[in-house]
């Protein structure tokens, strides 16, 4: 029995382990390939910080989109019975499966002088192409699923005999839902919204047709640059895999601390989503 | 103090249906509400802590009509099975919880009081998940009183407690029945429990009230086995158990007598060995129990169980003896009463 438990656990760790070299592997020939001069250069150069800061700032707006449209889409998946359900959760998958150069062409085409879409936007001033709005939208379109489908699973996951307390202890609807689902359900909404944070940084395909290039506009009034991730991708077309290298290590690094710093302070206790859990 | 009154009260979950059921629920009694799981227990506390809208009849709180109060505006202190503590916050921010939604200045003076008369004064800082059941459940009353309900409901009080925490418990109920004096409608499977803290009892079955009165009651005519092994009777046997057995068996001699839902009678005393009486079995266990010694027998193919009378010579039977008994017509309960019409009415 012992050496059952030992054989797996070692095929535990295995497994895990093959799958944790496979993360690591890709972004250790990134920090190994340039030098760290070169990493540090490409942290001071002004371009790079342009690149990330406009990359930083579209994807929290895509982020806070997420969190307005997002939760309340999960909230309502998860509490309520509605005819076509599960066509809407195919739906709401969709973005997650699709190609994004596809989506890209989609809403382009969407978005096109002509096309309805593109009327309203030209009506309310809010130009969409090569700006930050293009690199919003498709941020969101992209990533905000991995928030509704987190939210669904967190709402979901609250025991109904909770919320009925809150009822019963003279808690109307809408207390209920800030002071018990809410807080409830937000460590797993903050790990969707993560995930939502992350795909919009990464995405490229789509930004690639609606905004490879970005001009101030709307609530971006910086220069003329673009994303961190069409940045690598141009230096990679121009075989400069060294700055490439360099840029993409001083990004990952940023990523990295973000996502610690959020995880330490859940664990601290100091972001409150998993107090319940943690002494005393 | 308040009464409530609950009349003709019905009301559906999905394909369930409850009810009618009548109640009064008068300062400081206490109500036990039984019957075998499905029968519709959680329902009833539900209908009436307003998550389930009413079908039919209404409730009222000292002749006026609450039936359509939302649950927050009932003035009723829920416990759910599981008690539905909140996780996220601490022992004493749970139980100023009720206190903080209605803005109440003295939250925290009133839940620290709750806090040290439940015993919970040193667990205020902890979490729910930090806690043992029996101070979990503590918790979950304290909360449910803070803002001085008129009713409190409470779906299985004693559940997962050990001997020590279901005394201490029971202290508190009857603490808040004699000095509150608030009426509780409590759900349990547990016969102390349910006999130490309750002056009425409703019995369902899918749904309807098969009995409701005072213990007597409920001891005197078990309307089905479920509430028949509830309230102690040992040999309980179903219409299939029932079926077959020779003219002049025990088998058929309990048939004649047994109602819709079968037969029940408490354990005869055994006089002395070898007994005397109409019927033997076989001896297939004995067993030590607080009340003497407990010996199965198996008889046309039921299992009776006996009890030597206190001080008897007879010792301890050896199992595969043959023992002789009888069974006085008069224990004998027909099980299978109709179904009342919530009044206890047939």
């Amino acid at each position: 029995m012992r050496r059952a438990g030992r054989h797996w656990l070692v095929l535990q760790v295995a497994l895990s382990g093959s799958l944790l070299l496979l993360f690591l592997l890709p972004l250790v020939a990134l920090f190994t390939y340039a030098p760290p001069s070169r990493i540090w250069a490409a942290a001071e150069n002004v371009q790079v910080q342009q690149a990330i800061w406009l990359t930083l700032y579209a994807s929290g707006i895509a982020v806070l989109a997420a969190a307005l449209f997002a939760i309340p889409f999960g909230y309502l998946l998860a509490r309520r019975r509605f005819r076509g359900r599960a066509v809407v959760e195919s739906v709401v998958a969709l973005p997650v499966v699709v190609p994004h150069l596809l989506v890209g062409l989609g809403l382009f085409l969407l978005l096109l002088p002509g096309a309805p879409l593109g009327r309203l936007t030209t009506y309310l001033g809010i130009p969409i192409y090569d700006t930050i709005w293009g690199v919003v939208l498709v941020m969101v379109f992209v990533s905000a699923p991995y928030t509704v489908l987190a939210s669904d699973l967190s709402f979901r996951a609250i025991d109904d005999r909770v919320l009925e307390s809150a009822r019963s202890l003279g808690a109307g609807p809408a207390t209920a839902f800030l002071t018990v689902t809410l807080p409830l359900a937000l460590r797993g909404i903050v790990a969707g919204l993560l995930l939502t944070w992350a795909r919009a940084v990464s995405e490229i395909g789509g930004i690639l047709i609606l905004a490879a290039v970005v001009y101030p506009g709307g609530p971006y009034s910086g220069p003329v640059t673009s994303t961190i991730s069409v940045y690598v991708y141009n230096l990679f077309q121009q075989g400069d895999l060294t700055d490439d290298a360099a840029v993409s290590s001083v990004f990952l690094l940023l990523a990295f601390v973000i996502f610690l710093a959020v995880r330490l302070g859940e664990r601290s206790g100091w972001l409150p989503w998993r107090r319940g859990e943690l002494e005393p | 103090m308040t009464t409530w009154t609950v009349e003709g009260m019905e009301s559906t979950l999905d394909e369930f249906r409850l009810g009618p059921v009548d109640l009064e629920l008068r300062p400081g009694q206490t109500v036990a509400v039984l019957g075998s799981s499905g029968a519709g227990k959680t329902t009833l506390l539900r209908t009436l802590a307003g998550f389930l809208p009413l079908t039919a009849g209404w409730i009222r709180r000292d002749g006026q009509e609450i039936s359509d109060l939302p649950p927050e505006r009932r003035g009723l202190g829920y416990v759910p099975q599981g008690l539905g503590l909140f996780p996220h916050r601490t022992v004493e921010r749970n139980v100023s919880y009720a206190l903080e939604v209605r803005g109440r200045t003295d939250a925290r003076a009133r839940s620290r009081a709750l806090l040290e008369r439940f015993g919970l004064g040193d667990l205020a800082a902890r979490y729910p998940a930090r806690l043992s059941g029996g101070e979990r459940q503590r918790v979950a009353l304290a909360r449910a009183l803070a803002a001085d309900p008129e009713v409190v409901v409470w779906d299985e009080p004693w559940q997962a407690l050990d001997v020590e925490a279901r005394h201490a418990l029971g202290e508190v109920l009857d603490d808040l029945r004699s000095t509150e004096r608030i009426p509780v409608v409590l759900v349990t499977h547990d016969p102390a429990l349910a006999f130490s803290t309750a002056e009425e009892f409703l019995v369902l079955r899918k749904g309807r009230v098969v009995l409701a009165g005072d213990a007597a009651r409920l001891l005197d005519h078990p309307p089905d086995a479920f509430v028949a092994r509830f309230v102690g009777f040992e040999n309980v046997y179903d219409p299939a158990a029932l079926a077959g057995g020779a003219s002049g068996s025990l088998v058929a001699w309990l048939r004649e007598r047994s109602g819709p839902d079968g037969v029940a009678f408490g354990r005869p005393t055994l006089s002395a060995l070898p007994g005397e009486g109409p019927w033997s079995g076989t001896v297939s266990s004995v067993r030590p129990t607080p009340e003497g010694l407990s010996v199965a027998l198996r008889v046309d193919g039921l299992t009776v169980m006996l009890r030597p009378e206190a001080g008897s010579s007879m010792g301890r039977p050896a199992l595969g003896a043959r023992i002789a008994f009888s069974v006085e017509e008069k224990s004998l309960h027909a099980l299978g009463s109709p179904v009342l019409d919530g009044r206890g009415k047939a």
